[in-house]
């Protein structure tokens, strides 16, 4: 039940967060806060990879309605759904996953996910922002845009998580 | 057979990930080219009901603003109304009906939705094509230019704006009345630069610079910006003028349509330049 409910609310909350709230704040510097990735991010480990990638498929293409920019969340989602397997699998602990856990950083710790998410984001904002471009000669700006968006990004998902998640009590 | 299922067995993560990429992609990259209609996005009537009741929330924190600019512009076109003047001669009198012909209509229109951090930045306006605003039109505010209108469905429309790529708007640097295109590097929501102007004409900074009025698409003399710097391109003789625009696009609300009443006429006139004269 917890499995259908949660992710179910997360959806709506990352999404109405996304459009109503963070599309409305522009910093400048072209940082542009995308806080979805971290619904992507703390799917639970035991969901398998199609309804990973079909989730950030929706999720993107959601967005991608109500900010104008015709499919390109949805694409920078499903490349971010399609190695979170693989990252995870790396950085899995010696015994594998809890899986009463969640793969938050209160259940999992700072390290792994910086390892994991930092990277998935990185990945995300990367591909993201070189098809928004799509042009060589604007390689730094892109590295620039990627960088300043991903740091932000990753602190208020860090943030985020202390308000909205609790530690899974250790058995 | 066998090894075809064994193949699609082992890549199918794979697979399906190519054919959602493939969705998207092509979605992005046709509607980038050439908007073909208002489904899935902005102007999509759920959409655009969604976030016009966004703005129905928040227009109200910038009502003082908007009333301060409404009645300043209310002011200025006070100013030029026929019964704010004296009569000096009386056997002159003006006519305006007979002389005059109506060139540009104008629909009122507030911004519902905006991006001015992306590499193309669209607006979303709560007026449509029951309204009368239709693909092409020009879009401005009491400040300056706003962009283009893209996409239109009924009670919605989308506006590209200058912020982008592709906007090339005409524009004129005045007082030396010198025109070139106004572009947009990606980069600084509040700067863009005009080029096409020869680097042997000194400017002056501060020039004000202003629509040209060569496509019908804007009238002569909607502002545009100032001009901040001069930088000259490597290589070729010609300015990268740097123009800070007077427009604050953050923070725009309320915009009018232009509606060229004469649009069809210009444009028929010009189908006749030959083709080999275009270039």
């Amino acid at each position: 039940m917890e499995l259908i409910i949660l992710p179910v609310l997360r959806f709506f909350g990352v999404f109405l967060l996304q459009i109503f709230v963070l599309n409305a704040i522009e910093p400048g510097f072209g940082i542009h806060i995308m806080v979805y990735p971290l619904f992507i991010a703390i799917l639970p480990f035991n969901y398998n990879v199609f309804s990973v990638l079909t989730l950030s498929f929706l999720l993107g293409f959601t967005i991608d309605i109500f900010s104008n920019t015709f499919g390109l969340h949805a694409s920078a989602a499903i490349t971010m759904a399609l190695l979170r397997p693989t990252l995870y699998k790396y950085y899995s602990p010696r015994d594998g996953y809890d899986n009463l856990k969640q793969p938050t950083i209160l259940d999992m710790g700072f390290r792994w996910h910086l390892m994991t998410f930092g990277a998935l984001l990185l990945i995300h904002h990367l591909w993201f922002f070189t098809l928004e471009s799509f042009r060589i000669d604007e390689v730094f700006v892109i590295v620039k845009k990627t960088i300043l968006s991903g740091g932000i990004t990753f602190v208020l998902c860090f943030i985020l998580q202390y308000i909205f998640f609790k530690q899974e009590k250790s058995r | 057979m066998r090894n075809l299922i064994a193949f699609l067995q082992r890549f199918r993560i794979f697979i399906y990930f190519v054919f959602l990429q493939v969705i998207a992609l092509s979605f992005y990259f046709s509607y980038i080219a050439y908007p073909k209609g208002q489904f899935l996005t902005s102007t999509w009537a759920v959409s655009g009901t969604f976030l016009s009741w966004q703005n129905d929330f928040t227009k109200f924190f910038h009502l003082e603003e908007n009333n301060a600019t409404l009645q300043q512009e209310n002011i200025k076109l006070r100013k030029n109304q026929l019964s704010n003047y004296v009569k000096i001669s009386s056997e002159l009198i003006k006519k305006n009906d007979t002389v005059y012909k109506q060139h540009y209509d104008f629909i009122p229109g507030s911004v519902i939705n905006s991006t001015v951090t992306r590499r193309n930045n669209y607006f979303t306006l709560n007026i449509g094509s029951d309204q009368g605003v239709g693909v092409g039109m020009g879009v401005f505010s009491d400040k300056g230019i706003v962009g283009v209108v893209y996409m239109t469905s009924k009670y919605f429309s989308l506006v590209k704006s200058v912020l982008s790529e592709n906007s090339n708007v005409d524009v004129e640097i005045q007082p030396s009345g010198l025109n070139g295109l106004l572009k947009w590097d990606g980069q600084d929501p509040q700067r863009g630069s005009v080029i096409g102007i020869s680097s042997d004409i000194k400017l002056a900074k501060n020039s004000i610079v202003y629509t040209r009025g060569a496509s019908g698409i804007f009238p002569k003399g909607i502002p545009v910006g100032k001009v901040e710097k001069l930088i000259p391109v490597e290589g070729r003789p010609i300015w990268n003028v740097v123009v800070k625009f007077s427009q604050e696009y953050r923070a725009i609300q309320n915009v009018y349509v232009i509606k060229n009443l004469m649009q069809e006429e210009q444009k028929k006139l010009e189908s006749n330049i030959p083709v080999e004269d275009k270039k």
